[in-house]
């Protein structure tokens, strides 16, 4: 993964990092309005790695190799891009889908562009002891072990959800911006080694 | 009863068809039987495929293209294995037409 490469052989920014960890992204969910309606069947068609089944879904779902991400395709013009690394990474793939429109005959546009998900994960490398912290954080924090063996901790400032794993392993989600991923990890972490489970 | 006319496609198939369209076109057989026959065909091959055909062949290669359209996956495969128990055999390009016989019943 690049980002693991960069963490690697480049210092991270402790200034912007203090935690000396930096969440890798994982995916991006982005937006797109191409501003002309769409057959879609027209697409499924004519175009390649694409599935159209209107009975379960009423859009093309199609897929590129570079940047690997999926679009969901609907009639009204809107597309959903997903499964991207970066933010560019999301913009690029889109607007590849978008030129795939146009080529198949569409007057395909590419307005109000948006990110409107990212998704990072990242390991503090100690075990945590999640009861503790969902009974000393519980406004914020849902721990069910029987439906769900992660801590779901909701961040009012960045407004982040985290998935928080004995293992120390965790999961940021809901940011528009990656600053509020690192942001929200740099908020944490002080409270996973306040948590963390001393090795039997 | 729906019939899938993908089989026309194949060597028997088409052998057929040609058959036909030569009987049709001197005289010896009306149009529409060699529709019937031709939709007997379809039913046939369905038939003696899912019930005489006992051999499995697994296909691995790697995918170039798919579709999924009115309930018909397309496979582009590029350097595909088609391997059973006695042999093994290489093919640079494959496409492979897939449709679900749980609709021929509905």
């Amino acid at each position: 993964m690049a980002d693991q490469v960069l963490e690697g052989s480049q210092p991270v920014d402790l200034a912007k990092h203090p935690s000396g960890i930096v969440p890798t992204l994982q995916n991006i969910v982005s937006t797109v309005n191409l501003e002309c309606k769409l057959d879609l069947k027209a697409i499924a068609l004519q175009a390649r790695n694409a599935e159209y089944n209107p009975k379960r879904f009423a859009a093309v779902i199609m897929r590129i190799r570079e940047p690997k991400t999926t679009a969901l395709i609907f009639a009204s013009g809107k597309m959903v891009c997903t499964g991207a690394k970066s933010e560019q990474q999301s913009k690029l793939a889109a607007r590849k889908y978008a030129r795939i429109i146009q080529k198949l005959g569409f007057p395909a546009m590419f307005k109000d562009f948006k990110i409107q998900n990212i998704v990072g994960s990242c390991d503090v490398k100690f075990p945590i002891r999640l009861e503790g912290l969902a009974y000393s954080h519980g406004a914020f924090s849902s721990y069910e072990p029987e439906l769900f063996p992660g801590l779901i901790y909701r961040m009012k400032q960045p407004k982040i959800v985290l998935l928080i794993f004995v293992s120390g392993k965790i999961v940021l989600t809901g940011a528009k911006v990656r600053d509020e991923t690192y942001t929200a990890f740099e908020n944490i972490y002080p409270v996973l080694t306040e948590f963390r489970k001393s090795q039997q | 009863m729906a019939t899938f006319e993908l089989y026309r496609r194949s060597t028997i198939g088409m052998c057929l068809t040609e058959t036909l369209d030569e009987m049709v076109s001197n005289g010896t057989l009306s149009p529409e039987l060699a529709i019937q026959v031709l939709i007997q065909f379809d039913k046939s091959m369905t038939e003696a495929l899912e019930t005489q055909v006992k051999s499995k062949v697994t296909i691995k290669g790697h995918l170039h293209t798919y579709r999924f359209c009115d309930n018909v996956w397309t496979f582009i495969l590029q350097d595909a294995l088609f391997k059973n128990d006695e042999f093994q055999e290489n093919v640079g390009k494959v496409k492979i037409v897939a449709c679900d016989s749980k609709l021929l019943t509905q």
